[in-house]
């Protein structure tokens, strides 16, 4: 089910980006798109996109960076951004799909620390379920 | 080009060593900008002579502007003749130029002659301006008909819609006080005027002029001249002793060369002293006499004489003078507070500080204000010094002067060519300091024991590729001002060219933390040196460091063998360096020159504009350029990355007036080196601030170089003159 984004892609990274950022949502997680480079501009169209969702209701966030090839500290200055976000509304976040480099520069930055991580969508919402499941 | 003389002394031909000077004015002639050019000449550098050698050359080019070349007199007799003088002089020269006649430039002419002369269609001009010159001399104003003469060149100019460009010789006219209203007039019309003009004083002089002209020497360009290097004097004695049919030798050309400093002047004086003498000049006992008998009644003579006449008329206080001066000679600093010269000359007030301040124009001694230095430069105003000492002062007979100036000029001879041969053999560690700008070295370079240890008996290019490799690297100060040791610290004794004292900054920052002072020296030692040599050396150097009052000083001592392993434990105690020849010539093979590029680099440009998205097109070209040279896909996306953060950096730090990055891509053998630059100031503390986010999750920014330095191998932040540099490198194989 789409749940209101754009689903405008790229299909390689180039310079100019789409305007908004595609989403969809299972149940009630969220799952988010971030583009093909995090920076500024298209990290806070994610922070603004996951404020949105979690507004509507949802309790879970899913990050896919399926796409992403370059992540710059700004973009993850904003991803801590989402973080604290999150963690405020006691919603959950998980972040998945991300290459060997973005897991490495998240890995270098301490992101790993504060948020989950899953090797595909899949995994993430496996996770979410079996939690929501226990709870 | 050879033309006959007009006001050169010599040929063009024979005038030796100022190709790049006289372009500079050939090139003010046709293009000025509005300044003035100003010739700031050492004593007796032949100041003059380039001033009318310039003049010749002007006008046989017909540049677009007419010269005009006057040289002021040192001891005008009456305002209003000088006035007159450089009036005529002005009128004449530019009838001959318009004419092209330059021999009308040397022919005595009265103002008359000249006017009849003028070009018909200059003639209404000159005539008008000749009238106006008679009718200012008239009324009796020597001020007003003064300031009118000197401004002849702008009136005519302005008549006739001719440029003309002045050449003001003020060479032989440094003596006055500062309040002399010829030299103010001067300064006024040729320093601060509006139109275009050439003006050459001694180096000294030239803030005198500047103040009287009430003009900032930032509105004016200078050509500097000091004595010529070796080569072009040696050219310049030869060609003087050609044309005088002096026999010389090479020995002998040296020997006379060294002892006068390279000073056209004293060269010129001396051959002409050896051809009026009909004597050869080649055996060392023959320049010796020529020598003395210009000290004693030629030249030399005469032009000091002339000096100190002109700086104490009296006699007796002339004389109490050159015994203040020669005593001052005898002290370990030459050097004495202005209040003791002031006790031991008798002079007060304003005769003492006119006769202070000739003394530091002509380079007779420095004054700094608080102390007065007798200069010990060049040898010959020493040797005057002492010959005028004995007969004037100590009463000897002038045989008896002459006789012991004779025997210690000639015992002095064979040392004042051993002191050029150990300066042509020294390393030239004032240079190589000079070169050191931040870049990074092997550490074994700079230690003895080290580099022996591993690379003694090693083929050179073994050894360099071992020094390649080399784990721990030693990144260089950059030196802002290297200077000889003695230039810093006289009162212990090093040897010129052999002890070099280097200040700068041990980082790209210009901040009090990294200000670094290298106190290097080059000792002698025919075999590896001994602990007690090294530690004398340390200690001599260290006891400049205490009289400079250097608070952060490295040591750096180089013997052509090396060190003793006893000597190397006293380095090490001292922490010092220690290198040796052979590590001198591999450091400074590796140490290139600002304008240098490194043979075989292959190099990218590229300029994009600080904006949203701009640094993902240089990630894209550093990405082809990596891929290029099969970088790994891993490391092109740490490339990427590393640039990118560093655009980033650029456009939020850099407050840049252009926006713009600047980027170049070196590829260098097995490595890529990626420089990013902005202009623009940079908060001091940015290297500090960016890079302390600590990787634990918390802190949003400031993550930048952090990250850079952990996806390059080599990071370098480094501030520029106007800006930011960030230089890293990227190997292909990955360094432990």
């Amino acid at each position: 089910m789409l749940c209101g984004a754009k689903t405008e892609r790229s299909d390689r990274m180039d310079a100019t980006r789409a305007t908004s950022v595609q989403a969809r949502c299972i149940g009630d997680t969220a799952i988010i798109y971030a583009s093909d480079y995090l920076n500024k501009l298209t990290g806070e169209r994610i922070e603004r996109e996951c404020k949105r969702q979690i507004e509507a209701g949802r309790h879970a966030v899913v990050i896919n960076f399926r796409d992403t090839e370059l992540v710059n500290s700004i973009g993850v200055s904003i991803l801590m951004g989402v973080i604290d976000v999150v963690e405020q509304t006691r919603a959950r976040l998980i972040f998945s799909d991300m290459n060997s480099e973005t897991a490495s520069l998240f890995e270098m930055l301490g992101l790993t620390k504060l948020v989950q991580i899953a090797k595909d969508e899949t995994e993430a919402l496996s996770s979410l379920s079996s939690s929501h499941a226990g709870s | 080009m050879n033309h006959e003389r007009i006001f050169g002394h010599i040929s063009r031909d024979d005038f030796v060593g100022r190709d790049a000077e006289l372009r500079q004015i050939l090139s003010y002639s046709s293009d000025r900008t509005g300044r003035r050019l100003l010739i700031a000449a050492a004593p007796n550098s032949g100041g003059s002579e380039f001033l009318r050698q310039a003049y010749d050359e002007l006008f046989f080019r017909r540049t677009q502007s007419v010269p005009f070349y006057f040289a002021f007199a040192p001891h005008p007799a009456r305002l209003t003749d000088v006035a007159a003088d450089a009036f005529r002089a002005f009128v004449q020269q530019y009838v001959a130029y318009r004419r092209v006649d330059p021999t009308l430039c040397r022919t005595p002419l009265s103002l008359h002659d000249s006017v009849e002369l003028a070009l018909p269609t200059d003639y209404e001009a000159i005539n008008t301006l000749v009238e106006s010159f008679e009718r200012a001399r008239v009324t009796g104003d020597e001020t007003a008909f003064l300031k009118f003469c000197l401004a002849a060149p702008q009136k005519l100019s302005a008549m006739t819609k001719r440029m003309v460009l002045p050449l003001i010789d003020c060479l032989l006219f440094a003596g006055p006080p500062r309040e002399d209203v010829l030299l103010t007039e001067i300064a006024r019309t040729f320093i601060r005027g509006t139109e275009p003009a050439i003006v050459a004083a001694l180096r000294r002089q030239i803030p005198t002029l500047s103040h009287a002209a009430g003009a900032d020497l930032d509105d004016a360009d200078v050509v500097n001249l000091d004595y010529l290097p070796d080569e072009d004097a040696n050219k310049l004695f030869d060609s003087l002793a050609r044309a005088g049919r002096v026999e010389t030798n090479e020995q002998t050309r040296d020997l006379i060369v060294q002892q006068l400093r390279g000073s056209p002047f004293f060269l010129a004086a001396f051959a002409h002293a050896a051809r009026s003498r009909h004597v050869g000049l080649t055996t060392f006992l023959d320049c010796q006499k020529v020598y003395i008998d210009e000290l004693m009644g030629g030249r030399f003579h005469r032009h000091f004489s002339t000096l100190l006449n002109q700086i104490a008329p009296q006699a007796q206080t002339r004389r109490t003078l050159l015994r203040v001066l020669y005593e001052s000679g005898l002290s370990e600093t030459r050097k004495a507070s202005v209040w003791t010269w002031k006790k031991r000359l008798g002079v007060e007030g304003a005769d003492f500080e006119r006769m202070i301040d000739a003394l530091h124009v002509y380079e007779l001694a420095n004054s700094s204000g608080a102390t007065v230095e007798l200069n010990a430069q060049p040898s010959v105003w020493m040797d005057y010094l002492q010959a005028q000492y004995q007969l004037e002062v100590a009463g000897e007979t002038r045989a008896l002067t002459v006789a012991n100036s004779l025997l210690s000029a000639l015992k002095r001879a064979p040392q004042t060519m051993r002191r050029k041969y150990r300066r042509e053999a020294a390393i030239g560690l004032k240079e190589l300091l000079a070169r050191f700008n931040c870049q990074e070295i092997p550490a074994s370079l700079l230690h003895y024991n080290r580099f022996a240890a591993a690379h003694t008996g090693v083929d050179t290019d073994i050894v360099n590729a071992a020094l390649d490799v080399e784990p721990e690297i030693v990144r260089l100060p950059q030196i802002v001002s290297a200077v000889d040791g003695s230039g810093i610290v006289t009162t212990v004794p090093t040897e010129e060219g052999r002890c070099a004292i280097g200040h700068g900054f041990d980082a790209g920052e210009y901040v009090d933390e990294n200000e670094i002072v290298w106190i290097a020296a080059e000792i002698d030692s025919k075999l590896e040196a001994s602990a007690e040599l090294a530690a004398e050396w340390c200690e001599r150097l260290e006891r400049i460091a205490q009289e400079a009052k250097l608070h952060r000083f490295q040591l750096w001592l180089v013997s052509a063998e090396g060190f003793a392993s006893k000597a190397v434990k006293v380095l090490k105690q001292h922490h010092a360096y220690s290198s040796s020849r052979r590590q001198i010539d591999l450091l400074s093979a590796r140490l290139q020159t600002s304008t240098e590029t490194p043979p075989l680099a292959d190099e990218y440009e590229m300029v994009i504009p600080m904006g949203t998205d701009t640094e993902l097109v240089a990630a894209h070209a550093v990405e082809q350029i990596a891929r290029h040279i099969k970088f790994s896909p891993e490391a092109i996306n740490q490339i990427k990355l590393a640039l990118v953060e560093a655009c980033i950096n650029a456009t939020e730090h850099s407050l840049s007036p252009d926006r713009k990055i600047y980027q170049r891509f070196r590829v260098e053998g097995d490595k890529l080196t990626v420089t990013v630059a902005s202009r623009g100031i940079v908060p001091a503390n940015l290297p500090v601030q960016n890079g302390n986010g600590k990787g634990d999750g918390k802190s949003r920014r400031g993550w930048g170089l952090k990250l850079i330095k952990t996806l390059m191998d080599e990071v370098e932040f480094e501030r520029v003159d106007d800006g930011t540099q960030l230089r890293m490198t990227k190997y292909l194989r990955p360094r432990s």
